[in-house]
């Protein structure tokens, strides 16, 4: 690989990288100067934020109302059970 | 002693089997699992409620022993290697690495932040999530459980740092197509 230039494929790994490591200095010299080519490339980094985002709001919204009061009889049948 | 330990874990279960339930569900998306872990939680901690001495607040500690099962399910779900075959890069990439035309990523022209509420957004993003194979969006996933970073994830995992962006990597180029094909393109 080019000192400088980076493959779209490379650059799309290192925003993730980014995100969940930190890049080192050189890395992210690498991704700047790509990002300043690659419309694509800039797009993607945005997107993914989005995504991010996404999938914290909808995993929020999964918390649906189940039948905690069974849940809690349940457990509390099987503790006092173990006990004996 | 023991009496006085039994009211105790009775009144805890009172407490927090709501929020206990909220939380693994939130973790691993399904609501008999969500559930299983919540009675298997209150089981370890009757088993080892000796050693909780009120060092940390109850709650506290129903949570890491919650956080340890759902971390267990996550290891069981990736303890096969993933493959990462090449299949699956040459579906959005040239050989020489550079976007193909068709999957270049558009402007979705987000700067105002709408279309995070956006309801039929959120339908889409669902449906292409779901639609990753299991380990990818597990994968993803992980990176919200208990706020930790990637790092200590895969410190947990013992699996190399590496591969775990690199999944992220792969999760995400699937996402983002299904995402732009079925809702900017329709």
């Amino acid at each position: 690989m080019h000192i400088l230039f980076l493959s779209c494929l490379k650059a799309s790994e290192l925003i993730e990288k980014k995100f969940h490591f930190g890049l080192t200095f050189s890395e992210k010299i690498q991704l700047k100067m790509h990002k300043m080519m690659c419309d694509a490339c800039t797009q993607y980094e945005k997107q993914s934020v989005v995504l991010e985002k996404g999938i914290v709001a909808m995993q929020k919204n999964n918390a649906s109302q189940a039948d905690i009061e069974g849940l809690k009889k349940l457990i509390t049948e099987k503790l006092s059970h173990n006990e004996k | 002693m023991l009496q006085a330990n039994t009211i105790n874990l009775t009144e805890m279960v009172e407490t927090y089997t709501s929020e206990l339930y909220s939380w693994a569900l939130h973790k691993v998306s399904d609501s008999e699992l969500a559930k299983d872990l919540v009675q298997d939680t209150f089981l370890a901690a009757a088993e080892k409620i000796e050693n909780f001495k009120g060092e940390s607040s109850p709650k506290t500690w129903l949570y890491s022993i919650l956080n340890h099962k759902i971390i267990d399910i996550y290891r069981k779900k990736i303890n096969q290697p993933v493959n990462l075959e090449n299949q699956s890069f040459s579906k959005f990439f040239d050989e020489d690495g550079s976007w193909k035309l068709e999957n270049r990523p558009r402007d979705w022209h987000e700067e105002e932040g709408h279309l995070l509420d956006d309801n039929e957004f959120q339908v889409v993003l669902r449906k292409c999530f779901d639609a990753l194979p299991e380990k990818w969006s597990t994968c993803v996933k992980l990176k919200y459980l208990s706020e930790k970073n990637g790092e200590e994830i895969c410190q947990e995992l013992d699996i190399a740092t590496t591969n775990f962006w690199q999944i992220v990597h792969r999760a995400k180029l699937q996402l983002r197509d299904c995402v732009e094909k079925n809702w900017f393109r329709n």
